[in-house]
């Protein structure tokens, strides 16, 4: 019951997605966050968030820069929650996420 | 917010358009805007430096000395046993009231996720409280069972959904907390506590909705049903119409729940029922339709004669529009996305009463001018025996008042709090208001002490109380 590994690989299968060459080696613990959390949403095109690893959505996001980036996730922004719903989350599970769902590395200042 | 397609990609887009120029050089009421583009956070962020914590509307906010992540049983009882100060859960964070800030000890309960067991037999599945309602769905389907019924949103921790109450509508369906057969329950002092009807039983009713004030519930046994298909059909119709025939709409449908628009006539219906061969899918609804009702409503409403205006662009774009649809799996029917940021307050009246005081809420919102334009919601919940639920001995009628997430709630909600109150409203554990333990003890005769007695018992020195429960519960 501890980590949720499959239901996170459930969630991107059922969203249709290519496999997504991961930027960050993900914890057990950050893959049941990430199911539990962000794949709600961005595995879901409906809602409107990018997509995981789907470059064009990111692409606008990203070039706002790292420090931005976080800070919008963590404060919320717009459709994206505060902490993306996940309170269990570090800042260090949230750059790793952030990588996951984005495609690249978030780096610390 | 639920609305047919059709009103935002046809028709309301259309009026949005049409009359965007006035908004564009008009005064904008308040009530409505502005628009939302930068972070809400009350607490900032910044990196190095602990995390704050903030709710899914952005109005709760704290900074805990501590943080615990516990991955099983064990690690919940020994961060009970250990944790300094006031400690307190959160799942999702969704709830709009104060039941999660402390500066002391948070307990995230992400990890504790999953089916434990199930029973086929009895269409019984026991899961770990942490997880959430987008998981349970697909995680009872792959056994063959399904929530008897569910919110209009999935993203909720099903351990805050049942110590908060959290409910859908349907007049022969109780809340999310009455589908609980057993729980177990580790308590402040480190025990862990099996209970059900006929075990450890006033824990059992006191826990079943506690506003996490007795300990944190590890495990659920809820009881489903087999898995089922829904059809969902929304239509905009005269809210009047609607009420006048309420009665019939509760019993022709599974489930059936309205939204009136404010300074309108008009309101979006949703009428849920098991599916049928032929129904056909006609895909999500619009999250951003909400939106487009603002722009509509900021774009005439500071014309003169403004409320005019906008009950006539509404009824000319809106009413008469063909009906929409969405089918499938039960998990995938109920929940709706939700993306635009609001803050809620909700009071569960007795269900009699409902359509006058629904209607008192909307004249009020019209002879007072309030500028607000965010739909209500009404919606009918079966009476159930949990000691602190909003539905004890008597069915209810929830009523819903919103406003968006970067306009003060304060002035809107203070004006509509008073005509709950005089309908003997209860209100929602997780959503604002403003009662203490003297008003919210007459709302509860039965058993308010009751509950009371068991808290004492199960958390003496208050470890579990931060400032919003100890207003709630007198400590």
């Amino acid at each position: 019951m501890k980590y949720a590994n499959l239901a996170a690989l459930g969630a991107i299968a059922w969203a249709g997605l290519q496999p997504w060459a991961a930027h960050a080696e993900l914890t057990p613990r950050q893959n049941a966050l990430l199911a539990n959390n962000c794949l709600q949403c961005h595995a879901r095109p409906s809602t409107g968030a990018p997509v995981i690893g789907k470059a064009d959505d990111w692409s606008a996001r990203l070039a706002k820069g790292d420090t931005v980036l976080l800070r919008n996730t963590v404060e919320g922004y717009k459709g994206m929650p505060p902490m993306g719903y996940c309170s269990a989350c570090n800042e260090d599970d949230f750059r790793a996420l952030i990588a996951q769902l984005a495609g690249k590395e978030i780096g610390k200042p | 917010m639920k609305f047919p397609r059709t009103m935002n990609r046809r028709t309301v887009l259309r009026a949005g358009t049409a009359l965007a120029a006035g908004a564009a050089t008009g005064g904008v009421l308040q009530g409505c805007s502005p628009e939302v583009t930068e972070p809400q956070a009350p607490l900032p962020f910044t990196s190095g430096k602990p995390l704050p914590w903030t709710n899914w509307a952005g109005n709760q906010a704290c900074t805990p000395a501590a943080r615990a992540v516990p991955a099983s049983e064990v690690e919940v009882i020994d961060v009970l046993r250990n944790a300094k100060g006031t400690v307190r859960a959160a799942g999702a964070s969704h709830s709009f009231s104060a039941v999660v800030p402390t500066d002391d000890t948070l307990v995230s309960t992400d990890l504790l996720s999953g089916l434990v067991r199930h029973d086929p037999t009895t269409q019984q599945a026991e899961i770990w409280a942490g997880t959430r309602m987008h998981a349970l769905g697909p995680m009872l389907h792959s056994v063959g069972q399904a929530l008897p019924n569910m919110p209009d949103m999935d993203y909720l921790a099903m351990g805050g959904a049942i110590a908060n109450s959290a409910h859908a509508t349907g007049t022969g369906f109780g809340s999310m907390s009455s589908y609980v057969a057993g729980l177990a329950l580790a308590t402040p002092s480190g025990e862990l506590i099996e209970c059900s009807a006929t075990r450890n039983p006033e824990v059992f009713q006191a826990a079943r909705t506690s506003v996490g004030a007795l300990g944190i519930v590890t495990r659920f046994t809820l009881q489903n049903d087999k898995a089922f298909a829904l059809t969902e059909v929304n239509r905009v119709e005269t809210t009047e119409d609607v009420l006048a025939d309420i009665d019939n709409r509760c019993r022709q449908h599974r489930h059936f729940e309205f939204m009136p628009l404010l300074h309108s006539d008009l309101c979006v219906t949703i009428a849920t029922d098991l599916a049928q061969p032929g129904d056909k899918d006609e895909g999500e609804d619009d999250p951003q339709a909400i939106n487009t009702l603002r722009s509509v409503f900021n774009a005439v409403r500071w014309l003169p004669g403004g409320d005019a205006l906008y009950n006539q662009a509404l009824t000319t774009f809106m009413a008469g529009d063909a009906s929409t649809v969405r089918t499938g799996p039960s998990f995938q029917v109920f929940p709706h996305v939700r993306v635009v940021r609001f803050r809620e307050m909700e009071y569960t009246v007795p269900a009699e009463v409902g359509p006058a005081c629904v209607r008192e809420i909307l004249a009020t919102v019209k002879q007072r001018n309030i500028p607000v334009c965010f739909p209500l919601e009404y919606r009918y919940i079966k009476a159930d025996d949990i000691w602190l639920s909003m539905f004890e001995g008597r069915d209810g009628c929830s009523i819903s008042v919103h406003q968006f997430g970067d306009v003060d709630f304060k002035p809107y909600f203070a004006e509509i709090e008073p005509i709950f109150w005089k309908y003997e409203g209860r209100p929602h554990w997780g959503k604002i208001h403003t009662l203490d333990a003297r008003r919210l003890a007459a709302l509860y005769p039965r058993h308010w002490k009751d509950f009371q007695e068991v808290r004492r018992a199960l958390d003496p020195q208050g470890r579990l109380l931060n400032a919003h429960l100890k207003t709630l519960f007198g400590a």
